[in-house]
């Protein structure tokens, strides 16, 4: 029982200190400097302590003092709860979405079965999208209760675009469901062992689909209409600053990690290696024991899961930093008559073969 | 209803499907990151001199700027080191943004000698506006644009140059004065 806890109260610290402590402040980083290097510049990299710049690592931590320091400032006008409230909405969201998704398999140690998931829900898919498409309330609430017309037309596109992408979003889903027989975000990483079962092979057509369907849910360039700079000044969180401004910020970055680690487990094998099974690696590592061996191989895949979402995010970096904005009845359009027939037709031809196959 | 603008733009069904322009535009500027992302590391590692990314790391490194570049106005200042302006008022009068300002001298008569130079000549770099038109309006030679462009101030009076602060060398200012003869066909005639 004891033990029990103890484990799942690592495994939610280490989530947290993942997510908000380590990506969350890497990615703002990255994303500045990722940038600069695929236009052929240098980058962020001016913040020095003592004199030394650690090719800008340390804007991190100069944005963060920025973010506390700046004046919390509330517009005339605008709905003080409800304004103070709506970023803990956005943000709280994409950090609870961790609570089902595994960051690698099961292991035994000392005798204690350890799944490396929070928990390990029936239902883990549905509940990723339920709670994904709360922070939609945040963004609308954010909108709506700044007082400002750009807030509230960005808010609006927020909504829209969330509902018609989660549309597509859902139906992909059901695909990937259909392959794998689960909705277990565990069962579905288990069974990706084998290099010819990953989604990306079972599912292509899904995989773009749902790639571009979280873009668009996670609102970023080429879908980034509710806060496009230049027709709404910032959308729905013009009227924020300081704190609140960063954890809409943060939101933004952490549902990357999200997107990239449900994209990895869904379509990129989880936290396997090609042709590596994990009964391969407990082999060759036979030697350290029981314990010793299962730890080691619990670091490798735990590594490899991470890889796996960082190449995602770096995909979703490049993705923001080549393509410009779609227009908003181009999104539309694209959502409702090119993404959701597609994959209504995915559906389909997955049903097809399931059957002829069987 | 969304207003249609007819670009007359023909897109061939490839084109259409959109996937395979993305990747390729993707693949693009990946192969600026990879490409610059390692080319990085021999530079770090001192084994090459040229960085690939042309950014410079402004007050350490600094280029050459071209020699028509309009920085800051300077007076020339002779080799006796008397200057060369001899305070006809030119400049100020061309000057667009009045920001000259002269209070000549003159010598009472004897040869030999300098007969005119300028007792008090201000330029208000706060006011200026760089057009160049005080050295193409000067016919003495006297003022000319420098390469010189960091002359920002905490405080705006500091930005009121004397003449002692606006004397340059003439010896310095070789290159720009070539060029202005060739440019404006001065001495030339
Ligand atoms: S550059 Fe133009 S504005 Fe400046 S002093 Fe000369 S004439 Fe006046
Ligand atoms: S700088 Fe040239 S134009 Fe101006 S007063 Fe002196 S001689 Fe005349």
């Amino acid at each position: 029982m004891w033990v029990d806890l103890a484990i799942t109260l690592v495994k939610i610290l280490f989530i947290i200190g993942v997510t908000v402590g380590f990506f969350a402040p890497i990615l703002t980083w990255v994303e500045r400097k990722q940038s600069a290097i695929m236009q052929d510049r240098i980058g962020a990299n001016r913040a020095d302590i003592l004199g030394f710049t650690a090719i800008g690592l340390f804007h991190c931590i100069a944005d963060a003092l920025k973010m506390f320091t700046k004046e919390d400032f509330i517009p005339e006008g605008a709905n003080k709860i409800l304004h103070t409230l709506s970023p803990i909405i956005a943000v709280v969201p994409a950090i609870l979405t961790f609570a089902v998704v595994p960051f690698g398999g099961q292991y035994t140690i000392f005798d204690n079965e350890v799944n490396l998931v929070i928990s390990d829900l029936d239902v883990g898919l549905l509940f990723v999208f339920a709670i994904a498409s709360l922070a939609t309330y945040g963004y609308v609430i954010a909108g709506w209760s700044s007082n400002n017309n750009w807030s509230l037309l960005g808010s609006m596109r927020t909504a829209s675009q969330m509902i018609s992408y989660e549309v597509t979003m859902g139906l992909t889903i059901v695909g990937v469901l259909m392959v794998y027989g689960s909705m277990k975000l565990t069962t579905i990483g288990a069974i990706q062992e084998d290099f010819f079962k990953w989604g990306l092979f079972l599912q292509p057509l899904g995989f773009f689909m749902f790639l571009a369907a979280s873009i668009a849910e996670n609102k970023r360039i080429p879908f980034d209409n509710p806060e496009a700079e230049s027709e709404i000044v910032a959308g729905y969180f013009t009227e924020y600053s300081g704190l609140k401004f960063g954890m809409f910020f943060m939101s933004e970055f952490i549902e990357m990690v999200t997107i990239g680690a449900i994209m990895t487990i869904l379509f990129f094998g989880a936290w396997h290696i090609p042709f590596l099974t994990t009964t391969t690696l407990l082999g060759w590592f036979d030697f350290l024991g029981t314990t010793g061996s299962n730890i080691l191989v619990m670091l490798i895949q735990v590594g490899v899961f991470f890889s796996k979402v960082v190449f995602f995010i770096w995909l979703q970096m490049t993705i923001r930093w080549t393509l410009p904005r779609f227009r908003y009845d181009q999104i539309m359009k694209l959502g409702w008559k090119i993404l959701l027939p597609l994959s209504l037709v995915n559906i389909l031809v997955t049903g097809i073969v399931i059957l002829v196959l069987n | 209803m969304a207003y249609y603008v007819n670009r007359n733009i023909k897109m061939t069904w490839w084109e259409k499907i959109y996937l395979p322009e993305i990747i390729k535009g993707m693949i693009i500027t990946s192969r600026h990151f990879f490409s610059n992302l390692f080319g990085f590391i021999p530079f770090f590692l001192g084994t090459q001199k040229e960085r690939k990314i042309m950014t410079v790391y402004y007050p350490e490194e600094q280029v050459q700027y071209p020699i028509a570049y309009r920085g800051r106005p300077v007076l020339a200042q002779n080799e006796d080191g008397h200057p060369a302006c001899v305070a006809c008022g030119l400049c100020e009068i061309a000057c667009p943004a009045y920001c000259i300002h002269i209070e000549p001298g003159e010598n009472s008569g004897k040869q030999n000698q300098y007969e005119r130079w300028p007792d008090v000549f201000n330029i208000d770099y706060a006011i200026c506006i760089f057009c160049g038109n005080c050295e193409e309006a000067c016919p003495e030679e006297a003022i000319f644009m420098s390469d010189d462009c960091e002359i920002s101030m905490l405080d705006r009076k500091k930005m009121l140059y004397t003449k002692e602060q606006l004397l340059t060398p003439v010896a310095d200012l070789q290159k720009r004065i070539e060029f202005t003869r060739n440019m404006y066909a001065k001495w030339n005639y």
